[in-house]
């Protein structure tokens, strides 16, 4: 079993997050590692999933509504006009953060830290202040296309 | 008679996603969104092939899977299962459950058909797509007419391309040498349309096929605010477009 410490978990992230952007969406994503503050800005939709086992903890992804609709459409293969109100875009990022995060428990799974994984739940809101404790890992990365931008918050620890 | 696929999937993106991979295909696809959900419709329906999720809600993909193996009229409909986990673990996992094959979300529509081409067969819905043809392709005298409607988005697109592709094929093989993309009823430009146009420009020039662009003045003058199109010339009539060759 690795340590967690020592687990490239931003490489992990940015690999599924390439990918899944890429297969379903075919947007090229780009990791802003040069040190952009996320500027999701708006109402933000956040799709998340959790995983427990040998590793705990969570991933969420942080989009704006604008960005959700883009992505939503290019998912769908849909205008973003032709969206039926917000239970598709909800949905879809929903999925988006199922994939990602799916690709991240198998990668620690592959590292002797099996867990299992959460369906995916959404949160919507602005002004997102977090608070959090008790975690080995947080990571937090920030991708970006054209002029978006999605934040990818990862909290891990071990179990036991 | 169309072949019965059963997407079962909590999430409605997945199952829009199956549903247009089998658009072209003589299929009927039948949705369910959980297992238990999937369980009663594949009593009823009896699908030719069920393409189904593992995590859900309610009753997961495995534990469809076990109600189904138990049931001797269902036990031999070919499961393809879903998985957004690639993990060696995992895949042993799915393995084990004796279904015919699996797919590693994120996966593309035409990924999802060359697996279930492996396991059942699929045919087109070819008089359909002949007819379909027909409403956006003419020949007139020696040239290929591509006529594009009032409102392209991106499903529409998806199909003008994929006919289109067939056209230079023939157009190939027949020496016809030029191509008039026609965009006179087309309303408004938006990305679907002109990603269409680099795709048709690129694809002709690769094919050495002569292409002329008509449209509206009020178009010419949108297709200049892109980049991709500003130095696109347009001609305003089909005639001129012949002249122009």
């Amino acid at each position: 079993m690795s340590d967690i410490n020592t687990v490239d978990l931003r490489g992990f992230v940015s690999g599924a997050m390439d990918e899944v952007f890429d297969t379903m969406l075919s947007m090229n994503i780009e990791l802003a590692d040069d040190g952009v503050q996320a500027d999701v800005g708006g109402e933000r939709i956040v799709g998340s999933v959790g995983f427990a086992g040998k590793a705990v903890g969570s991933v969420s992804i942080h989009v704006n509504e604008d960005f959700a609709r883009s992505i939503s459409a290019a998912m769908l293969g849909m205008e973003e006009d032709e969206i039926d109100g917000d239970e598709d875009v909800l949905d879809v990022i929903g999925e988006l953060s199922n994939m990602v995060g799916g690709d991240l428990k198998s990668r620690l799974c592959d590292e002797g830290l099996s867990c299992d994984l959460s369906i995916p739940f959404i949160t919507r809101g602005s002004d997102f202040r977090t608070e959090t404790k008790g975690w080995e890992r947080h990571e937090s990365l920030v991708f970006r296309y054209q002029e978006q931008f999605a934040l990818v918050d990862v909290y891990v620890k071990t179990n036991g | 008679m169309a072949l019965k696929v059963l997407a079962v999937d909590d999430s409605k993106t997945i199952r829009m996603i199956v549903k247009k991979a089998f658009k072209t295909y003589d299929c009927e696809v039948i949705e369910a969104e959980n297992g238990k959900e999937g369980l009663e419709t594949a009593s009823k329906e009896k699908p030719d092939l069920i393409v189904l999720d593992i995590t859900m809600p309610v009753m997961s993909g495995p534990e469809m899977l076990e109600e189904l193996m138990k049931d001797p009229d269902l036990k031999e409909i070919p499961v393809i299962m879903l998985t957004a986990e690639s993990g060696k673990e995992n895949v042993v996992q799915i393995l084990k459950m004796g279904v015919k094959d699996y797919m590693v979300k994120p996966f593309k529509g035409e990924q999802l058909i060359e697996r279930v081409t492996k396991i059942i067969t699929l045919e087109s819905k070819q008089s359909e797509d002949q007819d379909t043809s027909k409403k956006y392709f003419s020949i007139v005298e020696d040239i290929q007419i591509l006529t594009l409607p009032q409102k392209l988005d991106r499903p529409i697109s998806v199909e003008i391309e994929r006919h289109f592709r067939a056209k230079v094929e023939e157009m190939v093989n027949s020496g016809i040498k030029k191509f008039i993309l026609d965009m006179n009823k087309v309303g408004g430009t938006n990305v679907t349309l002109i990603k269409l146009i680099i795709t048709v420009i690129q694809t002709c020039q690769q094919a050495n096929i002569g292409i002329r662009i008509v449209g509206t003045s009020g178009l010419s003058d949108e297709l200049k605010g892109f980049a991709e199109t500003s130095e696109i010339t347009v001609d305003l009539s089909i005639e001129d477009a012949k002249g122009a060759f």
